[in-house]
């Protein structure tokens, strides 16, 4: 018995230890942006001498924080929508169907799961199309990379939804539309909850895309800003860490409050689909 | 009776057209693209052949990112999944911080890639990052190194950021897989006298299959389109010691030779797919004998 308490307490150490490893990090950057250029580049845990919150202050007015904030909250807003409806739109009838036509196009969607994306020849078509630079341009893009997470997803989650539904609303009148809007939407919420965390955290995090897609200064995610501020700003850290302390903090918040919702829903994408 | 509802093919018409027009249509261009001499400058785009394909296997760099990125997709994708694995078995314990560390270890996760790398590359500073610092303290100075700029350690630096981001992510789907396992099977081999390591390996392993499948592509596929971490950590240097795929295809566009980066994407392409649908196939089979 004594045996096992032990190696019980050894194991939490051990993972206590481990947590650190996580929490480190976290904790020098947060004391790190209060400390001024040449205590925040000693990068170390230790408190600042003098306190500089004014690091928050100017980063705020030299880092267009606000306008960051807005696009990558609009950006990614446009593209929950567009790849809600699109794919679920899409995996009904595929789901439904399953004729050999659709499940080419089916086919067609995962292989873009594994496939990475032609960056170069994209930045030429989006020009060509003169949607480069522009929010519909960054929107389609996203949704074009987004669907086939979403597609594989929402049509696994399509055979859970009984078929005598369509059939009896069908019979009663019901139109194919009103069908998807009023009979299977309302049942894929759950699914179309976990399609949204996905997309927002994708969009949010990523630098790949505006970092070619995006030129324009005024349409850059926040990600984009921070990328522009660091090399900017690279000498002094202490506003760095500011700067990141800003935007991981309401990512934080919402992970903190949602994390059953959002671990839950990535392992059942990446589990059940 | 309605036998079979003719469910209209137009509702899989907006995902389709978008997909196809700006991830498909792309990627064909890049068949074309990558087999013309397309730059900056030129006024007109030429077809010439597979020369860029030619001046690859000449271009030492090229073959430096070709080995670099199977070099960090291989330990990416093990030690992922050795430390997620090792991370769900813990938790999996019943420890006293159990839901505390679940949320902890997963959180960098959810960080952008390129936060991270910006927060290692002062923990990798040489004189004064809390790598080194942390080395010193436990009386292992002599452990201390340039860790982002010394061509020897730079690549292990950049796979252990790697690691600490995504471990987090392969001991969720693995904590999921392991609650699905039923308690008596591991409870009756444990009557039977049947060891930690035997257990592991005979009851829990096995039972693990489609959570290994899903940890196992998604690293695999993952570390060979690495970019944000090597970009910011090392910039493909020193030298091109961690140059890979991706950060090789930014410096092809960033000199303006399009024709050559998009042959670099082609042969990315091909690689993933070449490596990446024989695993999935094999995983699948596994999962099903086992």
């Amino acid at each position: 018995m004594k045996r096992a308490t032990y190696s019980r307490l050894l194991l939490e150490l051990a993972a206590v230890l481990l947590a650190c490893c996580v929490i480190v990090p976290f904790a020098m950057i947060c004391i790190g942006s209060v400390k001024n250029v040449r205590e925040a580049a000693l990068f170390s845990l230790s408190l600042p001498t003098e306190w500089a919150f004014g690091n928050y202050a100017e980063v705020v007015k030299a880092a267009h924080i606000g306008r960051g904030f807005f696009n990558s909250f609009f950006i990614s807003g446009l593209v929950v929508l567009s790849v809600a409806v699109c794919a679920s739109m899409a995996a009904f009838v595929i789901q439904r169907r399953n004729d050999r036509l659709l499940r080419a196009v089916y086919y067609l969607f995962i292989m873009g799961l594994i496939v990475p994306a032609s960056i170069i020849p994209t930045i030429k078509l989006m020009m060509d199309l003169h949607i480069h630079n522009t929010y519909p341009g960054i929107v389609l893009y996203y949704t074009s990379v987004l669907l086939p997470f979403s597609v594989f997803l929402l049509t696994g989650f399509m055979k859970s939804v009984p078929r005598e539904l369509d059939e009896s609303a069908v019979i009663d009148g019901c139109g194919f539309f009103r069908l998807y809007v009023s009979i299977v939407l309302p049942l894929l919420i759950s699914v179309l909850v976990t399609v949204t965390i996905v997309v927002m955290m994708a969009v949010w995090n990523d630098f790949f895309g505006p970092f070619y897609l995006i030129t324009d200064s005024t349409k850059w995610t926040i990600i984009l800003s921070v990328y522009s501020f660091v090399t900017q700003y690279n000498t002094n850290w202490g506003l760095v860490f500011a700067f990141m302390v800003m935007v991981i903090s309401p990512v934080l918040v919402i992970y903190l409050f949602l994390q059953k919702y959002i671990i839950e829903g990535l392992t059942a994408g990446s589990l059940k689909g | 009776m309605v036998k079979s509802l003719k469910y209209p093919y137009y509702f899989v018409l907006p995902a389709l057209l978008i997909y196809t027009l700006l991830s498909v249509t792309p990627k064909l261009m890049g068949f074309y693209y990558s087999m013309t001499d397309w730059n900056l400058h030129a006024k007109e785009i030429a077809f010439i052949g597979l020369d860029n394909y030619r001046k690859m296997f000449a271009d030492e760099e090229m073959i430096g990112a070709f080995k670099n990125t199977i070099v960090f997709a291989f330990f990416a994708t093990i030690l992922q999944n050795v430390c997620g694995l090792g991370l769900a078995m813990l938790l999996n314990a019943k420890l006293r911080l159990q839901n505390v560390l679940r949320t902890v270890f997963f959180l960098p996760y959810v960080i952008a890639p390129i936060i991270t790398g910006y927060i290692f590359t002062a923990l990798y500073h040489p004189e004064h990052g809390l790598v080194n610092e942390a080395l010193r303290l436990i009386g292992l100075g002599a452990l201390a190194q340039d860790w982002l700029n010394d061509p020897n350690y730079a690549m292990f630096s950049v796979i252990v950021t790697d690691i600490w981001r995504l471990s987090g992510f392969a001991m969720v789907i693995y904590l999921a897989g392991l609650q699905i396992i039923p308690k008596d099977l591991t409870e009756a081999a444990q009557i039977d006298g049947a060891g930690f390591w035997q257990r592991f390996r005979n009851i829990i392993f096995p039972l693990l299959a489609p959570s290994f499948t899903v940890n196992f592509l998604l690293s695999l596929i993952g570390s060979m389109k690495v970019f944000e971490l090597v970009m910011v950590l090392t910039r493909g240097g020193p030298g091109y010691a961690t140059q890979v795929f991706n950060t090789y295809i930014l410096s092809a566009f960033s000199s303006g030779i399009y024709g050559y980066g998009t042959a670099v994407n082609v042969v990315l392409f091909l690689l993933i797919t070449a490596i990446g649908i024989p695993v999935l196939v094999g995983l699948r089979r596994r999962e099903l004998e086992m």
